[in-house]
Parts: structure tokens; sequence; C-alpha cells
């Protein structure tokens, strides 16, 4: 999967998800000003991200640390890189 | 339909040119009411409390919050001669308590149509803005509502658990904002995220009309039609599991836009 394809899915799924408006899903996003997206729907993200990609975050601490929807991006292509180099 | 312009579905225009008398009129009767009911409140509700304290004994949060639904239909009673309004599933029995309200937005005054509700033990759980009003702000902090942006979601959440233990009615606005458009917003999952985790049921509530009469950024007040129904309560239990929350959350806005679309 391309970093393309990757960053492609998460955007799909979060405007599916969370009714987002296309236009605004740039990378340099801040979820909580610009997506307007609260605590809460940052707990949900994880889901989405998870049954999006059929991985495990929930644990991983770098979540604590993400901003923009760009973080999100590196976040998710790091971790299938890292996976793909385990398998 | 992300991203595009969308076409207003408030109908400002219901009401022609040849009714601006009745604009008028409305307004030089409803506001100057409104700023005398709310003088009168805040001067009677010191005695008020009082009595209230000292004869039933009741819990200041309690008396607070009756006070709060009174005047709430003192509002519907200034607005009468210039709205047509009508509830539905909203008569006393129609609803059990605990549960957890949760209403779309159209209006600043959907707080105030709320007072239709056959109870009033109700605990709003609300964005900051509205605590920032200073002449409600004591009212609010007194009647126990709930700020859940500024306060951590964990602390929201036991508050949230202590109101419906204590039997109360947690009202959320799940869109968080006023519709600009009319139409449903997006739905936030705090409260059924609540129902999920305690089991109470969540009871979806239509208001159509008020976005007519006074929409986000007019000045004006416009006689309306306003409705509110209320839907049969949804229960969680049908929604198991890590995204029980998230279900429940497409399936109650669904129910929601069907019966919006309908109402119009």
């Amino acid at each position: 999967m391309t970093n393309e394809e990757i960053i492609r899915i998460i955007n799909d799924s979060l405007i599916k998800e969370f009714e987002l408006d296309s236009k605004k899903m740039v990378p340099e996003a801040v979820l909580y000003d610009d997506l307007e997206l609260d605590s809460l729907d940052r707990v949900d993200m994880v889901i989405v991200l998870e049954n999006a990609f059929k991985f495990k975050i929930r644990e991983e601490k770098e979540i604590r640390d993400i901003r923009t929807l760009g973080d999100i991006h590196s976040f998710v292509i790091n971790k299938i890189r890292e996976i793909e180099r385990v398998s | 339909m992300h991203g595009e312009k969308r076409k207003l579905l408030f109908k400002p225009a219901a009401f022609p040119r040849k009714n601006n008398f009745t604009v008028i009129l409305m307004n030089l009767w409803v506001f100057p009411l409104l700023a005398v009911m709310t003088i009168i409140g805040i001067i009677i509700s010191s005695p008020a409390f009082l009595v209230f304290k000292i004869t039933l004994r009741m819990e200041t949060f309690r008396i607070i919050r009756l006070f709060v639904w009174i005047y709430g239909r003192g509002w519907l009673a200034i607005v009468k001669p210039f709205t047509r309004f009508q509830t539905e599933g909203l008569n006393k029995g129609d609803i059990s308590t605990p549960c957890i309200i949760v209403p779309n937005h159209l209006s600043f005054f959907d707080t105030f149509f709320l007072a239709a509700l056959p109870f009033n033990n109700v605990c709003f759980a609300i964005r900051s803005w509205p605590f920032r009003m200073a002449w409600y702000n004591p009212f609010m902090r007194l009647a126990r509502y709930l700020d859940v942006e500024e306060t951590p979601w964990e602390d929201s959440f036991e508050a949230c658990k202590r109101e419906l233990l204590n039997g109360a009615a947690l009202l959320f606005f799940p869109e968080a904002h006023r519709s600009r458009d009319g139409r449903l917003g997006r739905f936030y999952s705090g409260a059924f995220k609540v129902s999920v985790a305690t089991g109470v049921p969540v009871v979806p509530v239509c208001i159509a009309g008020t976005g007519e009469m006074y929409p986000p950024g007019q000045r004006l007040l416009r006689p309306a039609k306003v409705r509110l129904k209320a839907l049969p309560a949804v229960s969680p239990d049908r929604f198991p599991g890590p995204y029980g929350h998230m279900e429940m959350r497409k399936h109650v806005k669904a129910l929601m836009a069907q019966e919006i679309e309908k109402m119009r």
C-alpha cells in the first residue's frame, strides 16, 4: 500500500465517521480547532483507524501527541511500515 | 455534500412582507416582556428560594431547576400570541426518567421551548458559552448544569452518572452548535457514550420552526410554527460492544433526520 493510498483511506474513514468537510482535510488541519474533533472523538478516531487498517493502536503512547491530520497520516504510515518490516 | 454551498432550509419568507407589522409587534412584545420576566425572576428568586428551601426542604439544585422550568413556561406564554406551538410525546408519563434527552438545535430559544418537557428535574450538559452570560450564570451553576466543554470528560461523565442515579433527565445537544442552514449537523458522542455506559435510554426530541423564528445571526424574532416531538426512547441494549456508542449515535441521528424531514 502506498503512502497516498494510506492517506486516502485515513481521510475517507474520518470524513465518513465524523461527517467532516473534505475541503478541510489538509495535513496541517488541527484536530480540535480546524476539524472540531473533541476528546471523545479522538478516542473514536482510534477505533475508526483500527477498523480501517486492522491493527491495534489504542495502547500506543504516540497517539497522545497527535495534534494535526498530518500527525495521523505519519503515525499510521509508520505503523504500517513497521508491521510490514516485522512480517 | 461536504464542502458544497448548501441551500438554506430555514424559511424566512414564510411570513411575507405584508406581515412586517406582525414582526415588529412581536419584537416589541416579546423582548421587553422577556426582559421584565428575567428581572422580576432574578429579584423574586431569592425569597422564593428561601420559601422552597424552608417549607419543602428541597435541595438547592432542584429548586433552581424548577425555577428555570417555570421561566421557560413563562417564555411559552409570552410568545404564544405569535407562535403556533405544538408538542407530541411530551405529555406527563410519555417519558420515563432517568433518561438522556437529545434535541436538535436550531435557535438560541430552543432551550426555552424545552420547558415543554413534562418534568423539571433536567440537567443541561452543554458547551461553555451559555455559562458566560452573567445574568444566567449563577442560576446555571446553582442548578448544577454541566459545562462539558471545559470540564475533563472523566469528571463530566461522573457528574452525568450522579445525575442519572438521582433520577434526573440529562440533556445534551448532540450537534453542540446551532444549525446554520436548518440541516441536522454532525452528532458528537457524549450523550451516547453516557447512555451505553449507564444503560439509560436516549430520548430524541425533534424541534422544528425555531430556526424560522430566531435563527443564528438574526436579530428579530419572526412569527413561526414551532413543533417539538419526542420520539420513542432508544435503549442502549441494542448497541453492545466497544463501538456501541458510535452505532447508537448514527441510529439516533438517522431517526431524527427522518422525523425532522417529515415535520418541515
